[in-house]
């Protein structure tokens, strides 16, 4: 039975009205510029993201969150990213967007509860486990364990999406979105480290698949919707 | 809760979390350094967190991974926040 989340997240506050802002005014500009294709890995995945979860992307570009915001069009997205950005000038527009710090080097427990607070509450958290923008070849570089852990201590299910990097910019963007992956009901309490470890491999291996999707000849699948 | 309470308390909770390390933290001391000892990686120290938070009813506010280098400094951490 699909398990009710609670949604505390405001139709309108104060403290979304840049966000809000930027992602109205930017929408038919982008819509425009990315001429976006969304294909999904099943029916289960073609239903809108209710509640609080936690999406994980392939990391190919300095652009790929605003392309996640994109594919999860109509959801605010909670970034999670490196310390070093809100050290920056650009600091005021990271804590607008919504941004998660975290220190890669150090990291702060009380980070982690700052995520898992955000995803009980039912907001979307979106992270790449990457880690970090991958070498550029195309293949996805090993997925860190961290969101696992993430994702289970804030009971909410991990939505996969596959961005695919465009060879020019007149090329279409095509997002792929998987079904969500709701390892709090799989595993009901915290498995051990061997079994976290082995879902982030099993994490990538989804991605694999997405980015399968991506590539297939768009004439051969049913998956399009849009 | 002494020190030895504790540091027996932890072993209990680091086997639970890795069984691919039992014998390394059966053998462990208070001097066991994490990372070079244990083999811990930043996940496995925020799932050690996780798992005294729950079972000891502590907050691991405002401290990072680093400022743990070896299993005492945990075992201080957790003596301090029970005082």
């Amino acid at each position: 039975m699909e398990q009710k989340r609670p949604n505390r997240a405001k139709l309108f506050s104060l403290k979304y009205l840049v966000y809000d802002f930027v992602k109205l005014s930017a929408a038919l500009p982008g819509m425009i510029w990315l001429r976006p294709r969304w294909r999904f890995e099943s029916e289960a995945a073609k239903k809108p993201i209710r509640g609080g979860a936690l999406v994980i992307s392939n990391h190919d570009g300095f652009f790929d969150p605003v392309n996640v915001m994109f594919a999860v069009w109509y959801r605010r997205h909670h970034f999670v990213c490196g310390k070093e950005f809100f050290e920056s000038k650009a600091k005021w527009w990271f804590e607008r967007f919504l941004c998660i710090p975290i220190d890669r080097q150090n990291f702060n427990f009380g980070s982690l509860r700052e995520i898992t607070d955000e995803l009980k509450s039912g907001s979307l958290v979106s992270i790449f486990p990457e880690g970090h923008i991958n070498d550029g070849s195309g293949d996805l570089s090993v997925f860190k364990s961290g969101p696992v852990l993430i994702a289970l201590q804030g009971k909410a299910p991990i939505v996969p999406v596959y961005v695919k990097p465009r060879a020019h910019f007149y090329n279409r963007m095509t997002f792929v979105i998987g079904e969500p992956i709701d390892l709090y009901a799989r595993y009901g309490k915290r498995p051990p480290m061997s079994e976290i470890d082995a879902v982030a491999e099993e994490l990538r291996r989804k991605e694999e698949e997405l980015k399968q999707i991506a590539y297939r000849n768009r004439r051969k699948t049913d998956a399009d919707t849009k | 809760m002494s020190r030895t309470e504790i540091i027996e308390k932890l072993r209990e909770i680091l086997i639970a979390a890795d069984d691919r390390s039992r014998d390394k933290v059966a053998a462990c001391t208070e001097e066991s350094r994490l990372v070079a000892d244990l083999g811990f990686s930043s996940v496995s120290m925020l799932y050690m967190v996780i798992a005294i938070e729950e079972e000891m009813g502590i907050r691991f506010d405002n401290v990072g991974a680093s400022d743990f280098e070896t299993l005492g400094d945990v075992v201080s951490f957790i003596e301090a926040k029970l005082k």
